[in-house]
């Protein structure tokens, strides 16, 4: 997905230091970035983080995007690495405290905490059987429809690294519509 | 290629994600085996569900305030950006306002040498100020500290020649 002239307007106003036409920047993106964000992060209140932060991030780094790259593109690489920094984070977090109180029962999984908070969909809940990685190229590639190359570049990582991931995934979420979410299968 | 090969590249196959050259060898494997065609066709349709799934879930929304909220604290950091703000800390504040005092004094002392050294010219109106300033053969700079209040005084000759100190 190419940039559109209004775009790389608005894109020069910001530059030129008119910081009003950022919001009509990425107003069309509002929606779809904070989707992304929940599809990472699994849980409301991180992915309007992640969201947040990710725009402030964009802003601040506009002078850096290169223009003959997808605009959304580039707002969903900035939002993938914000979201997987606050995942590493979360884990070691966990960890820290998990050492802490040695002996005290299991601390209960973050992931299965949302459960409770939430009515989690049927494409959330298959999402819950991959792994980071793999849910990152599946959301990206299958969902947001990155191709591969764009998906390598967001993920900071080789196309056939991708290659390898999408594969697991898409072989994981097929194995999951069949044993628990047949209605899915059957296209109900 | 064989049903084994081609089941591992079921999964990209049926996203069109492999690379030409491989693509073109499923497709001729598919051609002549209907368990690797069916499998395919399971995968597509598993996967143009889960696309479907996706469209259709209720996604978050940013609320009004949340987003106004985002946009004020861009606009907040764009100023920042444009007009970075200075802080003079109490002890650099101190530090300046001494060394602008001292350098005030010099800059006097050596004006004051100029203007009644032995070569200038002085005004024959006023000789009792240019025979003191003759006079005056030692200078005393004395620098205090505005946060420990330690003193210390330089002592110069004439020809602001340092001589010693003494705290």
């Amino acid at each position: 997905m190419r940039m559109n002239e209004t775009e790389k307007e608005l894109i020069k106003m910001v530059l030129s230091g008119r910081a009003e036409a950022f919001e009509p920047l990425v107003t069309p993106y509002r929606g779809p970035l904070l989707a992304l964000a929940y599809r990472l992060t699994r849980n409301r209140e991180e992915a309007l983080e992640v969201a947040q932060e990710a725009l402030l991030r964009a802003f601040r780094a506009l002078g850096r995007f290169d223009i003959s790259r997808s605009f959304r593109n580039w707002l969903f690489q900035i939002a993938a690495n914000e979201a997987r920094d606050r995942l590493r984070r979360r884990t070691r977090e966990r960890a820290a405290f998990d050492e802490a109180v040695q002996g005290a029962p299991a601390a209960e999984n973050p992931e299965t905490g949302h459960d409770r908070q939430e009515i989690r969909s049927d494409l959330m809940r298959c999402l819950d059987v991959l792994s980071p990685r793999e849910r990152e190229v599946f959301v990206l590639r299958d969902l947001e429809e990155l191709d591969i190359r764009e998906t390598a570049l967001a993920l900071g990582c080789s196309s056939l690294s991708v290659r390898v991931s999408l594969s697991a995934a898409r072989r994981k979420i097929r194995q999951t519509i069949r044993e628990n979410f047949p209605h899915l299968e059957e296209g109900r | 290629m064989t049903c084994r090969r081609t089941k591992r590249l079921i999964p990209l196959y049926a996203g069109d994600d492999l690379r030409p050259q491989l693509a073109r060898a499923v497709r001729a494997h598919i051609d002549a085996c209907p368990a690797c065609g069916k499998e395919i066709g399971e995968y597509r349709l598993a996967l143009a569900r889960i696309k479907a799934a996706a469209k259709d879930e209720a996604r978050p929304d940013w609320g009004e305030g949340e987003w106004r909220a985002l946009m004020a604290r861009v606009a907040a950091s764009a100023v920042e950006e444009r007009h970075p703000t200075t802080i003079l800390r109490p002890r650099w504040a101190a530090a300046t306002v001494l060394g602008m005092s001292i350098g005030l004094a010099v800059l006097s002392m050596l004006f004051r040498d100029a203007a009644f050294g032995p070569g200038s010219v002085t005004p024959s109106s006023e000789p009792a100020a240019m025979d003191a300033a003759r006079k005056q053969d030692v200078v005393a700079v004395t620098l205090v500290s505005p946060e420990t209040g330690l003193q210390v005084v330089w002592f110069f000759n004439r020809n602001f020649e340092w001589k010693g100190d003494e705290n």
